[in-house]
């Protein structure tokens, strides 16, 4: 059999490493299959393609062809207007002041929480554990109204500070879960010979757990930024005023705003769009190592 | 005594940020609260007894239901589907695995927005292959239709959760030992026997994670709706999450609110439950 395939098979695309020595009726599954992913790929990119080209076009242009064409030519006029008059810039800036230190915050609650019940373990530190990580499963829905009202009494309605306090409050379940499981296969004897050195605990946490801990941190990192800066519930439940605007919301109210500037709003789209972009272009793995967890070890 | 320093912080935030609204909603759910004045009335189960008749509340979980039932079949079909396509497949597979993940890290509100245009009447994409086909009877306002709009909504969900499931499918595809698929092949058991029969049983881990994530954010879901139809027209497309809102925040209602706030929860601690039992017999399968 494989000298046969050998004898068939011609190296039109070596670039496919597992394919070489497959024989031809397989390799032509494998073109088959890729024409027909290609073709799927681009269906399902469509509405992707769909706003880039959009934000490239002028209003007029928009207006006589639709969006689903070709600019006639290219400008990035758009992405001016958003950013201007559209207050892309103040919005970004709301949205990394409540991203960032949300981001920090709930993963260094996480590092404490997870070396605390892994390696500092104490009767019922189990139930703990159970008892931080469950708050994951909680529609946000569901405490919105006494959120609303806390805030609301302690004069905090309408600023950055509810969206901050809330987003580490429902990440410390997750950042729990990922430290505490990570921290869990790291040997007790590394601990202890810190220990016995005469360091004590948050010198060990510092210097000899955080350094190995780098792999988890990154991906807390990328799905703490992401989900945060994606987020458009709290806004719409804790701001009113225009300086009190992430990104998101300011790009939900565009719609309202300019309701035929469809070129703005897709400039708007995009812009918002690209700091969790970039982070998933480059950190795409720990991004998918965190969204997987759990799914793999059954 | 370093477990409690190291947890003081963190645990007393939690309880103050997760639990504390968590049991007061209960609270306000036996009272009339009106989200402004400093006093109310308990008002025993009236808020409960009030759901029975209510159109709207049935209206919304109605729609729950069939969101949560396309939460179940539509991301985890599809994206099965996908990842079977894209799984060992050489090295371009790699480059088409990153764009098919793009959806995830975007944004519901510019998903909404962009399916809107999908959607739209006079230039969205639908309606122009309708008319380029011939179909043009079927042309509509999409979103604005009552018939249509719930719908329209739960395809642009979806399409940023299939992207999800398939990440974990593609997880769970790498744990499937390549010993046991070529087996079934040189059995003559061909490639779809195969998938039913070996491939689909070992990926029951994975499905569970796929379906009980799914569900789970079906029944949270709110940005895309507000986005898109905010739950309009006349309520056609409320869900619970966003009859919720309108309730408390558009009428005011905190204490009716706060009512359908507790059903959501319940909700979903039964999917939790669910979700853990399935885990824990996993647990005992392959131990």
């Amino acid at each position: 059999m494989t000298e046969a395939t050998r004898a068939v098979s011609i190296p039109v695309d070596s670039a496919s490493a597992t394919s070489r020595r497959a024989p031809l009726s397989a390799r032509l599954r494998t073109v088959i299959l890729y024409l027909l992913l290609t073709a799927l790929l681009i269906l399902y990119s469509l509405p992707s393609i769909g706003v880039v080209l959009t934000s490239l076009k002028s209003n007029a242009e928009i207006g006589r062809e639709g969006i689903w064409t070709l600019p006639d030519q290219a400008s990035l006029e758009n992405f001016r207007v958003a950013w201007e008059t559209g207050n892309a810039q103040k919005y970004l800036l709301n949205s990394l002041k409540v991203t960032i230190p949300a981001t920090v915050i709930s993963i260094l609650f996480g590092v404490l929480t997870g070396y605390a019940l892994s390696k500092l373990s104490f009767p019922g530190s189990d139930s703990l554990f159970t008892f931080l990580v469950a708050g994951m499963f909680i529609p946000p829905q569901v405490v919105m109204i006494p959120l609303f009202r806390m805030f609301n009494r302690a004069g905090l309605y309408d600023t950055l500070w509810p969206m901050i306090i809330v987003h580490i409050g429902f990440g410390i379940p997750i950042c729990t879960l990922v430290m505490k499981n990570f921290f869990s296969t790291i040997p007790t004897a590394i601990r202890e010979a810190a220990v016995i050195d005469g360091a004590n605990e948050l010198r060990v946490l510092i210097r000899v757990m955080l350094p190995l801990s780098l792999p988890s941190l990154a991906v807390l990192a990328t799905l703490q930024f992401t989900w945060i800066w994606n987020d458009f519930l709290w806004p719409v439940i804790f701001t009113r005023s225009d300086d009190a605007r992430t990104i998101m919301f300011g790009l939900a109210s565009l719609r309202g705003q300019y309701s035929v500037a469809y070129g703005t709003q897709s400039a708007m789209a995009l812009i918002a769009s690209v700091p969790t972009l970039v982070i998933f272009i480059f950190f795409q793995k720990y991004f998918i190592r965190g969204l997987t967890l759990g799914s793999v070890k059954g | 005594m370093w477990a409690f320093i190291f947890l003081a912080i963190p645990v007393s935030f939690y309880l103050v940020v997760v639990i504390y609204p968590l049991v007061s909603s209960f609270y306000y759910s036996f009272t009339d609260w009106n989200g402004f004045s400093d006093t109310y009335n308990f008002v025993g189960l009236d808020n409960f007894e009030r759901m029975k008749t209510d159109r709207l509340f049935r209206n919304a979980i109605e729609n729950t239901v069939l969101w949560t039932a396309a939460a179940i079949v539509v991301p985890t079909t599809i994206g099965l589907l996908i990842a079977l396509a894209l799984h060992e497949r050489g090295i371009l597979s790699r480059v088409y695995k990153s764009l098919f993940y793009l959806p995830i890290c975007l944004s519901l509100v510019v998903i909404g927005q962009v399916w809107i245009w999908i959607y739209q009447p006079g230039f969205g994409l639908i309606n122009i292959v309708l008319k380029e086909i011939g179909l043009s009877q079927y042309m509509r306002a999409f979103l604005a239709d009552p018939d249509t709009a719930l719908q329209s909504v739960i395809a642009a969900w979806s399409w940023q959760q299939i992207a999800t499931a398939m990440v974990i499918f593609l997880a769970g595809l790498t744990a499937v030992p390549k010993e046991l698929t070529e087996a079934a092949e040189i059995d003559g058991a061909g490639y779809w026997r195969t998938v039913r029969h070996v491939i689909v049983p070992l990926l029951r881990p994975a499905s569970i994670v796929v379906i009980a994530l799914s569900v789970i954010n079906s029944l949270k879901s709110f940005d895309i709706l507000y986005m898109m139809t905010r739950g309009g027209p006349f309520h056609s497309s409320d869900n619970l999450a966003m009859m919720m809102y309108n309730e408390s925040f558009q009428k005011y209602y905190m204490g009716y609110g706060s009512a359908v706030a507790v059903v959501l929860f319940l909700i979903t601690l039964v999917v939790i439950i669910f979700y853990f039992r399935q885990q824990r017999g996993l647990e005992q399968l392959y131990d």
